[in-house]
């Protein structure tokens, strides 16, 4: 089971796009420095990609100066499409821009693609890349003072809180424990029926006369009494601290 | 704790203003937003003037989970992103992995039919959960009632073959966690012939009445253009007359052998919506019914070679290579070679979209959901402005969001 | 038991009256926050039914609902906001959190979810599962209606 503090092994630098050749899932795959991202968007909308799939970001450490990649997928469909048959299979394009981490700042889309909207928002919110010209970049997923940026590979899983979170003192009252009357299902209650049921007071631990004897006694010696018989034995309870369990 | 929305930061002009302007915030706690969303609208008397919906209420992490676990467990915190359809997640992630893996073309038969058979009751159940809450919304309560009976018969089936309700985990990588058991065709059976009457029942109910046809025609019209502008895809833009469905776009999982149709109207309006959705589950049924035929051939339910998936568990006390294989996987999994893929599948809200990147490891350096939810969302923004308040709760059902997938 | 002691059997019967009643109609607030919110419409659906249990409104006003039934995963915007709500409901209150995420974070151990809604506010019945079934939620609505007649916190004659 992997251990949710600890960052995962061979954290390398990577560079997806000359990678794997094999799979086909878009036709095109480019990839544009910052600087010439406008550009690049514009004419692929002129070419009738007309949808924006999606935009997301990654995280490469290892691979300053260009640390984050943004990642553009776009959809080549026509409105006028009506019937399956016009509408194919439609070209998908994916677009990659690597920003640094010393200014993170890449132009925004929104302007060719309302939708653009959230999606960069949310890239600013979980990377810290900022999109000159959107016209609302607040934080969108945490609240709107949260500290850091999530999804970077040097925010910890656990956040802030580097420990369990400790639970209030409420937490650990519950109405039944507060002090109600028993109702006969608590696991207490349980085993005294079942006690009583079996026609001994043994059973329990403080009850019956092989736990006064031991309550006298110094801790760990429930077998070591001597006069225990047989069935007393199998009564008593298992004391864990003992070390001289004869028994 | 307020969270003041300065004056500038809306994305979408308002057309005029005057001074019986009030700021109301729907949510994000309400009856009828469909999950947590909170939604900053200016009205005028009754009608918008501006809607801005805010999200992230339901930010749950998930993929940065999902990067610190393995690529087989990763699935189960991807799966409570759409939760309505969870095993659609399952299968678009796990379609992404085997790319990677190089193993896409191994998938047994069988594993895909049932892959396609419960992605398609997924559809169906989601779409039931739509309709009810839908229907609640206003005021339409026996649909409720019929809606989830239907649901409940096929959270049946999920019980029976992955072990849960909501969240079973049952498709793997490679196939699927065990075969069908004994017992499972014959509900399935029974859950085929419940159907039509059912439906049937709730049409009647619903499709002509109308009160239903009164608040949902010519409400939250969305254009063509700005369907494609607003990167809507699934019902909600098949109702504007764009006929992409990515399973008839991409086929995956044998997709291209079954016989359906992709119900498409034209008025882009909550009603077109509505009927849209109403007979996408007709058409998911009947992928179930073809399905159904194919199933009753046994075989194997997941790739043969054990790298990937765990060896029956019967030959482990005799094989040691079934062993260590076993025991590779359960302790550090397989690694995936390195590289990066975009795998869309068409979830009941529409295309639903993983970027994985691999580096090499037997985590996954990156999961990027593609959120159909998060985008038809969006575009409450423009076509809230100038209906009612009330009308906002009509809009907001049509377009189907899951807040899990939507904030993640 | 004596008409003597006079003032205490009028006022224990009508304590036992009103535990009886409260007990019988505990009306849920709706914090249905994620996939365990699923299974809570389910259980007001015919199968499972929570009406018969006297929950025959889920009241979307915290004012108007005796039972906060936290249903999913509290995100740290949601935090605030589910303590706001618990408090605006009147006394007597009681909470249950459903699911594992609601009772400890679940399966979601890191920076976006609390970890454990009993870190905001009391909690008086925990659910298991993810999500747990209908049934769960229903066993814990019974257990709700024992420690209401039981006299939990939040009695007619309420104690701190």
């Amino acid at each position: 089971m992997p251990s949710s503090q600890t960052p995962p092994a061979g954290a390398t630098a990577l560079d997806p796009t000359a990678v794997r050749p094999d799979i086909a899932d878009v036709v095109r795959i480019i990839r544009v420095v910052p600087a010439a991202l406008r550009a690049t968007l514009e004419e692929l909308k002129g070419e009738g990609f007309s949808m924006l799939l999606d935009v997301g970001g990654a995280d490469y450490p290892g691979r300053e100066p260009a640390r984050f990649d943004v990642v553009y997928h776009l959809l080549r469909i026509e409105r006028t499409a009506t019937t399956l048959a016009q509408v194919g299979a439609p070209d998908r394009v994916r677009v990659l821009c690597a920003v640094g981490e010393s200014d993170p700042v890449l132009p925004t889309v929104t302007d060719l693609w309302p939708s653009a909207d959230w999606a960069e928002r949310e890239v600013y919110d979980l990377f810290g890349v900022r999109f000159d010209g959107h016209p609302d970049l607040r934080r969108i997923q945490m609240p709107d003072d949260w500290q850091g940026y999530p999804l970077r590979k040097d925010y910890p899983l656990r956040g802030p809180a580097l420990e369990r979170t400790p639970r209030p003192s409420f937490a650990l009252k519950s109405n039944v424990a507060a002090g109600t009357p028993a109702s006969g299902k608590t696991a207490a209650a349980l085993q005294r029926q079942i006690a009583q049921a079996r026609g001994n007071n043994s059973f329990m631990p403080g009850s019956g006369p092989a736990a006064a004897a031991q309550s006298g006694s110094q801790p760990g010696g429930t077998v070591s009494g001597g006069a225990a018989t047989p069935g007393q034995l199998a009564q008593q309870p298992v004391n864990l601290k003992t070390e001289d369990n004869k028994s | 704790m307020t969270t003041a929305i300065p004056e500038s930061s809306y994305s979408v002009d308002v057309v005029e203003r005057s001074a019986n302007r009030m700021v109301l915030s729907m949510g994000p706690q309400h009856p009828s937003t469909h999950g947590v969303l909170q939604i900053i609208t200016e009205i005028e008397g009754e009608i918008v003037t501006k809607a801005s919906p805010e999200i992230g209420y339901l930010h749950t992490g998930i993929e940065k989970s999902a990067e610190n676990l393995f690529w087989s467990q990763a699935s189960t915190v991807i799966e409570r992103m759409d939760y309505l359809s969870p095993l659609t997640n399952a299968l678009c992630y796990y379609l992404a992995v085997e790319k990677l893996l190089g193993i896409d073309a191994q998938i047994p038969p069988r594993a895909q039919q049932v892959r396609v058979l419960l992605c398609e009751l997924s559809r169906i159940a989601s779409h039931c959960v739509w309709l009810g809450t839908g229907g609640i919304d206003l005021g339409a309560l026996t649909g409720f009632f019929y809606c989830f009976d239907l649901r409940e018969r096929i959270l049946d089936l999920f019980e029976a073959s992955g072990g849960a309700r909501m969240h079973p985990n049952y498709i793997r990588v490679g196939g699927l966690g065990r075969d069908l058991p004994s017992g499972f065709l014959e509900k399935l059976d029974g859950v085929i012939a419940m159907y039509e009457p059912r439906m049937r029942d709730v049409r009647r109910l619903l499709q002509k009445n109308p009160i239903l046809q009164d608040r949902m025609i010519d409400v939250g019209i969305i254009s063509a253009d700005d369907a494609l502008a607003w990167s809507l895809t699934g019902p909600t833009l098949r109702a504007t007359g764009i006929p992409y469905d990515v399973r008839r776009a991409f086929p995956y999982s044998g997709y291209e052998e079954y016989e359906f149709d992709v119900p498409t109207r034209t008025e882009g309006d909550a009603y077109a919506r509505f009927l849209v959705r109403l007979d996408e589950m007709d058409e998911a049924m009947r992928i179930v019914r073809q399905v159904r035929k194919k199933l009753d051939t046994p075989g194997a339910w997941q790739i043969a070679d054990t790298k990937f998936a765990p060896p029956p568990k019967e030959t482990i006390a005799l094989s040691m290579e079934a062993l260590i294989h076993h025991f590779k996987l359960v302790s550090e999994s397989f690694r995936v070679p390195p590289g990066d893929v975009y795998q869309p599948v068409e979830g009941p809200r529409g295309e639903l979209g993983y970027y994985v990147v691999s580096n090499g490891d037997n985590r996954p350096w990156r999961v990027r959901t593609r959120p159909p939810s998060m985008y038809n969302l969006q575009v409450l923004k423009k076509i809230a402005i100038g209906e009612l308040i009330a009308d906002m709760v009509v809009m907001i059902g049509s377009l189907d969001p899951v807040f899990g997938e939507v904030d993640r | 038991m004596a008409l003597g002691s006079g003032g205490d059997f009028l006022l224990t019967t009508v304590d036992a009256v009103a535990r009886w009643a409260q007990s019988s109609s505990v009306w849920p607030l709706t914090m249905g926050l994620a996939c365990c919110a699923i299974e809570m419409m389910t259980a007001t659906a015919p199968e499972y039914d929570i009406a018969r249990l006297g929950s025959e409104v889920f009241r979307a006003s915290p004012r108007q609902a005796d039972l906060m039934i936290v249903s999913g995963r509290v995100a740290q915007k949601m935090g605030p906001i589910v303590k706001r709500l618990y408090d605006q409901m009147a006394d007597p209150k009681w909470v249950i959190s459903m699911g594992a995420c609601a009772s400890s974070g679940g399966v979601f151990d890191n920076y976006a979810i609390v970890q454990g809604v009993d870190t905001i506010i009391p909690v008086d019945v925990y659910v298991p599962g993810c999500p747990p079934t209908p049934d769960g939620l229903l066993y814990a609505v019974n257990l709700i209606q024992q420690q209401i007649k039981q006299g939990g916190r939040g009695g007619i004659l309420a104690r701190a």
